[in-house]
């Protein structure tokens, strides 16, 4: 009745009962791949917010208020999308300088998509503001609350990142490229660029697709 | 599949001979909507045993044979797969359910509350009769039944023809609920901003319950409604009598009507010269933002003496007619 | 921000004095039973100078052993909480029945006004399954999971703790909403849109949810750890297709959980963004749609209940095979039934809602998906009686929960079935049938878990539990469940909708009145419970456990010493079998320790952790009143914690190896000292040690 293959053998040359090292788990990867899963998560957060912008933004949501037309320009937004992945390749950079080990420019790239990445915001900002004074505040209808909502999770999850370049930065000057600074250097690679992703989805559904 | 509830029937009244009046709604339908899902429940619960059945008995065996103070099993420690075994209990359930697929999907096209299948497919000509059309809505925590073509109300209360399809539009005023009638016809949410249909028709003259059955707040234990299941004179005649309600039903009427309030005492209203169109009226106007507030001290609490250690109710109805006077 | 109905002040908020009932006789009685057990633990701690051992040893904990621990901890608490409130639903029920019952306490009928009551079975649905079974099989897996597949620790270890504060803040912040301030009424499901503000105009739903929030964070962050930890740190020979059937249910219920704990955050996220922010995603006007609440609930709330019925599953998977002598029937199978239902759970979310009105195709389809569920939980029936079959079968207290929780989740499951047909859920939806549907699902949960108890007690605490007050448990419980749950059903015939807080047709009466018989029943079970636990701790030293009480056991975690070590296996195990335990046992193999050590590295205890947590409850609390200084100060006091601790680097203590082989001398039992020398077979390769014991 036993099938080979989901029988066990018996011991025999060659069976082992204990590891002859302590098993060294590779840290990078682990740690990787923990960030990854907890990106993963953070995706689902995201496709729930699109699921909920795909229902909001019919017209029996915008309650006579602005229409996406009205408050997502695609100029202003492509201008947006260029300058988010300006900072997204001045990141790029900051990993170039970390195979070549050189920790300064390192610094100077961050220091680079950091502001790059806060001009983004800027850009934002002004234009949530424009959208606010044209009649445009969340409160107003389900649609805007929806739109607003998009936009500034994904502004909030920009600020975090933000944030953590500035953490680097101090962390590079002080420790160069230890083990932990790069794998949180690769991860920040990882968030960077998928916040990046992120847009180009936020553009299309609600820039584009509004824009028609 | 009717032929099943044929031979079930006879069985039926054996097994809950007293039982109506126990309140065992469900297995005393009264209607071919709510007979229909008893017939389902019955395929079902038949269909599914095919399987769950032996595997209780197989589980029962096992613990019975193998035990070892005493069982007569033989012990084989080896033995953990077995390829015709588990093809066997991968295909038996997954024969059912495809059967109870097929047959699930028909049964949501008979009970389908937009328009349920049966209801024109009854063996009578009851279902080819004109219907009687009745727009509901609901507030914190009271029933609204209008019958438009007749320009009346009735409040609490239900009353329809017996052998007559009934076709009813639901949206709420304040939040959502759900309508139901045991014997009558499944339930169907009713949602504010939003329009839900549901039909029946009533084999049998009676009295049947009707109530709120999802959770809208504290005053949903209350609310609830009979509906009086009468014959075609009777039911004209009732509809004359209410005909000449002294109280009218306008929007502002309704505005006053809609309060929270807790139907404690069982309390209906009858209504003459309803507004046309106040159905749609109220759902635009809840779309387009209106609400009934509940009062802070009607929601959660835990302390009594916040309202002298009273349960607060609301307005009492009675108020709302001192007020038109 | 939004206007609130009643006072707000910017320093306190919302919070008043009158916000605490101090006048209801109920709550006081709450308050000085949890006062007095608090004065004792503390006065205990005090007196018996643990503070230090406490925080050294618990509170700063980052060892995945006592962290399981502290989670069964808080999961048990909690289940004791949802059982007094499942006891006064039960007590006002049946006092609430018919225009004739009398009321008391400010009651229209029975003790609790409906303003009461509703918030009891929200807080009850709440807690029970997501601070109670939530929390108790996060407790067992962060318990099992490394020693299963042979590992030193988790992979994020801090992470870890984290996740087990965040999880003990939302239960905190639930318990707290009994003395300060009151619960949600809209259920456990937030039925929306009586969750907005102007229907709701309370503090409940706002506590309801940032519990949630803050603990499904934790959850989320524990799952990571989970999958990562079943993926990189399994011993060496540990194969995909020799993981134990718990750890795999361990990985699909954390897949599960990471997936779809996300989609609550969001569905609550907007909730509270219409309470605070006046915003319209879920009103009833303004453009604002409740159906998507409710469909991103229930994309939420169907996978959870999964959630906590896999890792039971595994946890029988693990029981039924020990005291059956034999090998799990149809592994292979059984791993793909766990995945496929795990797959299955995220496709049929809709069922919870047929009588929206979503016409009969949309209906018809999520009930044919409901109903695929049937044939993988199935082939698990089946598979868990072929364990038994041709085995040799013994029912001490584990398997006897184990295997009359396969019966409860036939039963369960059957009118599962019924309900996933359109035309029998619109007769039965919002119906007690309903809740009798789900009780005796969800008790398997707990009877896996009571279960799974007995069997790991002897594992974490070195001693095992009394059998015969174990039996009593067992026998009332089991009756208690099921005078209670069959009445239940019966009375789902009447088509009496669920959450009433006053039954208006006294014809329904006399079940109620059995039902309470039952509840009292389950009252005694609890009493035996503690009875045991009493009876066993006293006896401890004579229920001394070896590595194997049980004797017949089969995965790695029996391998090491009861109560684990610190360092969980002096040598990492390599494995050779599925059942590797089992298997050196059967060839004689099981004796065979190792004698060359090495120097161990472990993580080092933070309080860190801690105080993130303690950050949580305070943003938690103050956005509950509104009190938005507290709450910016917790947020960036949280973020700076996390932030200055990236800084600190990670930190590690070393036990060097004479250490470790000292301690394994001391934790080696006499019995097991004093064996015969067994003879390993030829051929065997023992690295580092072969020594046989
Ligand atoms: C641990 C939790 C758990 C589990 C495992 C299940 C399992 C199942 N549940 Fe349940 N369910 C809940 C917890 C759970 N449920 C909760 C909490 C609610 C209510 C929430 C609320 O509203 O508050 C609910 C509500 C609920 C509803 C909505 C009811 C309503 O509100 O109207 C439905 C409808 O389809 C349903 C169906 C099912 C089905 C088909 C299964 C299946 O997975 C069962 C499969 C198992 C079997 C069928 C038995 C074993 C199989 C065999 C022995 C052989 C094969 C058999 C056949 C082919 C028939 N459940
Ligand atoms: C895991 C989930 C879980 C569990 C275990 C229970 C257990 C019980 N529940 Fe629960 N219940 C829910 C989840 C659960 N419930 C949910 C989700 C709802 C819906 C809420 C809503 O409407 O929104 C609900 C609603 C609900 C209602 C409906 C209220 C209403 O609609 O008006 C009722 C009424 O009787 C009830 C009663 C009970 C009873 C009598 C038990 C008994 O089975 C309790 C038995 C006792 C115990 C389980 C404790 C015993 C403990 C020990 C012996 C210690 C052992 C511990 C260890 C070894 C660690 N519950
Ligand atoms: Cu559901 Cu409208
Ligand atoms: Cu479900």
């Amino acid at each position: 009745m036993i099938v080979a293959g989901l029988h066990d053998d018996p011991p025999g040359p060659g069976t082992v009962l204990w590891a002859d090292i302590d098993h060294e788990h590779d840290m990078m990867s682990t740690r990787m791949l923990g960030f990854w899963l907890y990106m993963l998560s953070d995706s689902l957060i995201f496709a729930a917010l699109f699921a909920a912008y795909a229902v909001l933004s019919y017209p029996t949501s915008f309650m006579g208020g602005p229409t996406p037309r009205d408050v997502a320009s695609p100029l202003y937004g492509y201008a947006e999308t260029v300058v988010l992945f300006t900072s997204v390749f001045a990141y790029g950079m900051v990993m170039v300088k970390l195979r070549h080990d050189l920790p300064r420019a390192a610094i100077g790239w961050l220091l680079v998509s950091f502001l790059i990445g806060a001009f983004f915001i800027g850009m934002e900002t002004h234009e949530l503001r424009d959208v606010a004074l044209a009649g445009g505040p969340p409160q107003r209808s389900g649609f805007l609350s929806i739109f607003w909502c998009v936009v500034v999770a994904h502004g909030v999850h920009l600020l975090f990142g933000l944030l953590w370049m500035l953490v680097m930065v101090a962390q590079i000057a002080r420790d160069g490229f230890t083990q932990l600074v790069t794998y949180r250097l690769a991860n920040l690679k990882v968030y960077w660029l998928y916040q990046g992703l992120i847009w180009t989805f936020v553009y299309t559904f609600v820039y584009l697709r509004g824009s028609i | 599949m009717r032929r099943a509830l044929r031979l079930a029937a006879p069985a039926l009244p054996l097994l809950c001979g007293g039982c109506a009046p126990a309140g065992f709604w469900l297995l005393h339908p009264r209607g071919p909507v709510a007979e229909a899902s008893l017939q389902s429940w019955i395929v079902d619960t038949a269909s599914t045993l095919l399987v769950i059945g032996p595997a209780t008995l197989l589980v029962m065996w096992a613990i019975w044979r193998y035990r070892r103070a005493g069982g007569k099993g033989s012990y084989t420690p080896g033995w953990s797969h077995s390829l015709p075994l588990e093809i066997t209990f991968w295909g038996a359930p997954l024969a059912v359910v495809i059967g109870l697929g097929f047959y699930s999907v028909k049964g949501a096209f008979d009970t389908d509350p937009a328009g349920p299948g049966v209801m024109s497919r009854t063996a009578s000509a009851d279902g080819q009769k004109p219907p009687v059309n009745i727009d509901v809505i609901t507030t914190d925590w009271q029933w609204l039944f209008i019958y438009p073509d007749r320009h009346i109300a009735v409040a609490n209360e239900l009353v329809l023809p017996v052998h007559t399809p009934v076709r009813f539009r639901l949206t709420s005023s304040t939040v959502a609920t759900d309508f139901f009638i045991p014997q009558l016809a499944g339930q169907i949410d009713v949602m504010p901003g939003m329009r839900t249909w549901q039909g029946l028709i009533a084999n049998q003259v009676g009295t049947y319950d009707g109530f709120a059955s999802d959770y809208n707040g504290p005053g949903f234990s209350w609310m609830r409604f009979q509906t009086r299941i009468v014959s075609p004179a009777e039911f004209q005649a009732w509809e004359a009598s209410v005909g000449k309600a002294g109280r009218h039903l306008d929007y502002a009427e309704f505005d006053r009507f809609a309060t929270p309030t807790i139907n404690k005492y069982d309390t209906t209203v009858e209504f003459s010269a309803v507004q046309d169109n106040l159905f749609d009226h109220v759902m635009q106007d809840v779309m387009m933002g209106k609400t009934y507030v509940t009062p802070a001290d009607m929601t959660e609490k835990k302390s009594h003496k916040l309202n002298n250690g009273q349960q607060p109710t609301g307005r009492p109805l009675d108020t709302v007619k001192d007020e038109r006077q | 921000m939004t206007e609130v109905q009643q006072h707000w002040d910017p320093i306190f908020g919302r919070l008043t004095l009158s916000q605490v009932p101090y006048d209801n006789l109920i709550v006081c009685f709450a308050f000085f039973f949890a006062a007095t057990l608090g004065l004792v633990i503390l006065g205990a701690l005090t007196y018996y100078r643990k503070w230090g051992y406490f925080w050294r040893e618990w509170l700063t904990t980052i060892d995945h052993k006592r962290i399981g621990i502290m989670y069964a901890v808080v999961g048990t608490v909690m289940l004791f909480r949802g059982f007094v409130d499942a006891i006064m639903m039960r007590t006002q029920q049946v006092m609430a029945a018919g225009p004739a019952s009398p009321g008391y306490l400010g009651a229209e009928h029975g003790y609790l006004p409906p303003y009461h009551y509703d918030q009891i079975y929200g807080s009850h649905g709440t807690i029970m399954l997501i601070f109670a079974a939530t929390p108790l099989l996060a407790g067992f897996m962060n318990f099992l999971v490394p020693l299963q597949i042979g590992a030193r620790d988790m992979a994020f270890p801090y992470i870890n703790a984290l996740a087990f504060w965040l999880t003990a803040v939302g239960a905190a912040l639930t318990m707290l909403s009994l003395f300060v301030g009151d619960f949600s009424h809209a259920g456990w499901v937030g039925l929306a849109p009586l969750t907005e503000l102007p229907y709701s105009p309370d503090v409940g739903v706002d506590y309801w949810s940032w519990a949630i929030q803050i603990g499904s964070v934790g959850t989320t962050l524990g799952a990571v750890n989970i999958i990562t930890t079943i993926i990189k740190m399994r011993a060496p020979g540990m194969t995909w297709m020799r993981l134990p059937l718990f750890t795999w249910t361990s990985l699909t219920t954390n897949v599960i959980g990471l997936t779809a704990f996300p989609v609550l955050g969001v569905a609550i996220g907007l909730l509270s963004l219409d309470r605070y922010f006046d915003t319209h995603f879920y009103t009833t006007g303004m453009g604002g749609n409740f159906m998507l609440y409710t469909d991103l609930f229930w994309i939420w709330g169907h996978p959870e209940v999964y959630f906590i019925i896999l890792p039971s599953w595994g946890i029988m998977s693990e029981i039924i095979p020990t005291f059956s002598q034999k090998k799990l029937f149809g592994y292979p199978v059984m791993v793909a039934a766990t995945l496929s239902i795990g797959c299955i759970s995220w496709t049929v979310w809709l069922h919870h809602f047929f009588t929206m009105g979503a016409g009969p195709i949309v209906n018809g389809f999520y009930s044919v998906a409901t109903m695929l569920v049937a044939i993988p939980t199935g082939v698990k029936v089946f598979d868990w009686a072929l364990t038994m079959v041709r085995g040799r079968v013994t029912f001490p207290t584990p398997m006897l929960w184990a295997v009359s929780a396969i019966f409860m989740q036939i039963i369960g499951g059957w009118t599962g079935m019924m309900l996933a047909i359109p035309a029998i859920n619109y007769m039965t939806h919002n119906g007690v049938f309903v809740i009798a549907h789900f009780h005796c699902v969800v008790m398997v949960t707990v009877f896996a878990v009571i279960g799974g108890t007995t069997f790991w007690f002897p594992k974490v605490f070195g001693f095992t539990l009394h059998e015969t007050s174990g039996k009593w448990v067992f026998w009332l419980l089991v009756g208690g469940t099921f005078i209670v749950f069959t009445a239940m059903f019966i009375l789902g015939l009447t088509g009496m909708p669920r959450r009433l807080a006053y039954v208006p047709y006294a014809s329904w009466w006399p079940i109620l009145a059995i039902e309470e018989l039952g509840v009292f029943v389950d009252i005694a079970a609890l009493g035996a419970f503690i009875y045991q636990m009493w009876v066993s701790i006293r006896d401890r030293e004579l229920n001394k456990a070896g590595r194997d009480p049980w004797g017949t056991s089969r995965s790695l975690e029996w391998m090491t010493h009861s109560p684990v070590p610190a360092y969980n296996f002096a040598v990492i195990p390599h494995v050779n079998a599925r059942d590797e335990w089992a298997w050196r046992r059967d060839y004689r193999l099981h004796h065979v320790m190792p004698n060359e050590f090495k120097d161990i590295e472990l993580p080092v205890n933070t309080p860190v952790p801690m105080f993130i947590g303690i950050c949580s409850a305070a943003f938690g609390f103050a956005m509950i009143w509104r009190i938005w200084w507290l709450a910016i100060v917790s947020l960036v006091a949280m973020i700076a914690i996390v932030c200055l601790r990236s800084f600190g680097g990670s930190t590690g203590t070393t036990i060097p190896a004479d250490e470790v082989r000292r301690l394994e001398r001391l934790a080696a039992r006499p019995s097991m000292r004093s064996r015969p020398e067994t003879a390993i077979p030829e051929g065997v390769v023992v690295l580092g040690g072969g020594d046989a014991r």
